[in-house]
């Protein structure tokens, strides 16, 4: 806030501060003047391409691409009546709002048994951080190695329960995505489990230790107290999250391709499928027109809700110290 | 129940239930890692393998040495060449890495002590990252292949740089936002410049929270795959992809190859990861949220 007082200063006359309101300024383009540039470079060609390319049929057998047919709105209204499309859309939706809502309650719980100091506190951290430090390609591959159905977790789940245990995870269309989603979940329960952790040792204490000496239960301090002082790290954890989890191709690319059918054929599966199996490069490029519209509003939509939570963050960290 | 007992009961349940957890994280790593050691025959075998028997290591000799003589059955030997792609990725990730933060650390400072970035182009720099790579992947292969830049190291160094950028600045700020001002205000009073305070006065004193920065982006830009997958090719192939060349493989699958390339991949960012553990939540969380 007082940067910004500074800045004004300036408008006033004093020739000192005109003159330093003119040296931040120079700096202040030589810092983002670079950086303009190279965003000038790189994404206006490549939104320029894009949208070139949704107007024009092309495709890698047809010659040079700057000579394409131009078509005008035709590969949109393909794209926007294509089912497979919308298919692709509702499952993507169902899978990174089932597996933000996986993560969070698991992470959520883990972190709630653990805020407070135990012996062997920093162990559980250590090995609960790991799978979000493991490559996503990585758990694609060594999921396909535990997954086969004469593989070791139907074979441990076999023995735990005492019946054979057989499912077909890999190539049974009704549980493909939901095997996504479980290893989605796997894969980044660690990423709610350390902001809710951190959130739940930063939240003041105070307001909970009065809640306890009044007299409420666990659960009504839970409820009450700690909840409502924990929504904006909540919000953070699942926003953030839910646009991760729609960005997820590595996973589902590397152990489905899609398959089997189009069960597990999400938003970014069905654009590299349209694009690089089909070589439909203009379909493929008004496809990723209309997919970035859509997570452009998604996007604008969180970063709302994270603006006005980061306020809400950034009170609650310049409290003293010793009052949480 | 007294008091005592309750407590004792509620600690033991607490126990019970991280371990079940950490036994549900611990096993598909722990499966790698020991299916990297196994030979050959107990890949599939039925029931599985747990413990590998007897322990071997010509996966990593054949992985990551190509030495040839180890396979007792059918399967081939893999003819990767993972010392060129790990070579690759360290460049890429390591340079990109760096120079996301150091112009991050600079657009940072500017923007604590300045606001050379007002608090919603702070945000909309974060659509950078927030819009998923795959809707401008195609067109980006296709600018980069006319600029000559389709698989080339330069040209994913710059992609990464530039997809990073917003984890760098908001990070780096985050840290800048803890110094207190007097000490460049100390600086600027005995004459020093304002690249000078920078670099010799304010960098210096969040060092650690910089080296944080690098390590985390550097796992980010390290497992990124879709990117590395579409403009990386032939040429500047990087671990995930040298990794994902087994998938074509015809003649069965060979998981100890695989496992032990991707120990490989894996050890070091978990090494990483679990140095800057206090610090993840930061990076994570575009410094908003903090331990």
């Amino acid at each position: 806030m007082t940067a910004h007082a500074e800045v004004s200063v300036g408008l006033h006359f004093s020739p000192r501060e005109a003159s330093r309101a003119r040296a931040i300024s120079r700096f202040r383009w030589t810092i983002l003047g670079p950086l303009i540039a190279l965003f000038a470079l790189v994404l206006l060609p490549v939104l320029f391409l894009q949208l070139y390319f949704s107007f024009h049929q092309w495709s890698v057998y047809l010659g040079s691409w700057w000579e394409a047919d131009y078509v005008g709105v035709e590969l949109f209204r393909e794209v926007l009546t294509d089912d497979r499309f919308g298919w692709a859309i509702v499952r993507s939706l169902m899978f990174s709002a089932a597996s933000t809502v996986g993560c969070f309650l698991l992470g959520f719980a883990l972190a709630y048994l653990m805020h407070k100091p135990f012996a062997g506190q920093s162990f559980f951290y250590v090995i609960f951080i790991l799978p979000m430090l493991t490559v996503p390609i990585v758990v694609a591959y060594t999921a396909e190695m535990l997954l086969y159905q004469s593989g070791p977790v139907n074979d441990i789940i076999s023995r735990l329960s005492g019946t054979q245990f057989k499912v077909a995870w890999l190539t049974d269309a009704d549980i493909a995505l939901a095997a996504v989603t479980l290893l989605e979940i796997w894969n980044w329960t660690p990423f709610s489990f350390i902001i809710m952790l951190a959130g739940l040792s930063s939240i003041p204490r105070e307001p909970i230790e009065a809640a306890q000496i009044l007299g409420a239960s666990r659960w009504r301090v839970f409820i009450e107290v700690q909840l409502p002082l924990l929504r904006p790290v909540i919000f953070l954890a699942l926003v953030l999250r839910f646009l991760e989890a729609m960005a997820e191709f590595p996973k589902t690319w590397a152990l489905f391709q899609g398959g089997p059918g189009t069960a597990t054929e999400t938003i970014p599966v069905y654009i590299f499928l349209t694009t690089w199996q089909y070589f439909q490069v203009s379909k493929g490029a008004a496809l990723s027109y209309a997919a970035m519209m859509l997570m452009i509003v998604i996007v604008l939509l969180a970063i709302r809700l994270l603006r006005r939570e980061k306020r809400a963050l950034d009170i609650m960290y310049a409290a003293p110290e010793g009052t949480r | 129940m007294t008091k005592a007992r309750r407590r004792r009961l509620a600690s033991l349940t607490r126990y019970a239930v991280l371990s079940v957890w950490a036994a549900i994280v611990f096993f598909p790593i722990y499966w790698m890692i020991s299916t990297s050691f196994k030979p050959d025959t107990q890949w599939f075998a039925w029931p599985p393998v747990y413990i590998p028997d007897p322990p071997t290591f010509s996966n990593y000799m054949n992985v990551w040495f190509g030495v040839q003589e180890y396979a007792e059955t059918q399967y081939i030997q893999s003819l990767q060449k993972p010392l060129i792609a790990l070579r690759n990725s360290i460049i890429i990730s390591c340079s990109a890495t760096f120079l996301a933060v150091a112009f991050g650390a600079v657009i940072a400072y500017g923007v604590s002590r300045y606001r050379i970035l007002s608090e919603a182009r702070m945000f909309q720099l974060l659509m950078l990252r927030m819009i998923p790579p795959i809707v401008f992947v195609a067109p980006l292969s296709l600018y980069y292949s006319a600029i000559g830049l389709l698989d080339s190291i330069i040209g994913l160094v710059l992609i990464y740089f530039l997809t990073s950028l917003p984890y760098a600045v908001w990070m780096t700020k985050s840290f800048i936002d803890e110094v207190p001002r007097e000490i460049e205000q100390a600086a600027e009073i005995l004459g020093a410049s304002r690249w000078r305070t920078i670099f010799e006065v304010v960098l210096p004193l969040i060092r650690s929270g910089l080296v944080a920065t690098f390590l985390f982006i550097l796992i980010l830009t390290w497992s990124e795959y879709l990117l590395a997958f579409i403009i990386g090719k032939t040429e500047a192939v990087t671990l995930p992809v040298e990794l994902s060349k087994y998938q074509g493989t015809s003649e069965g699958r060979v998981y100890g190859r695989q496992a032990a390339l991707a120990v490989g991949i894996t050890v070091p960012l978990m090494i990483v990861g679990i140095l800057i553990r206090k610090h993840l939540v930061r990076g994570f969380s575009f410094g908003m949220v903090r331990r």
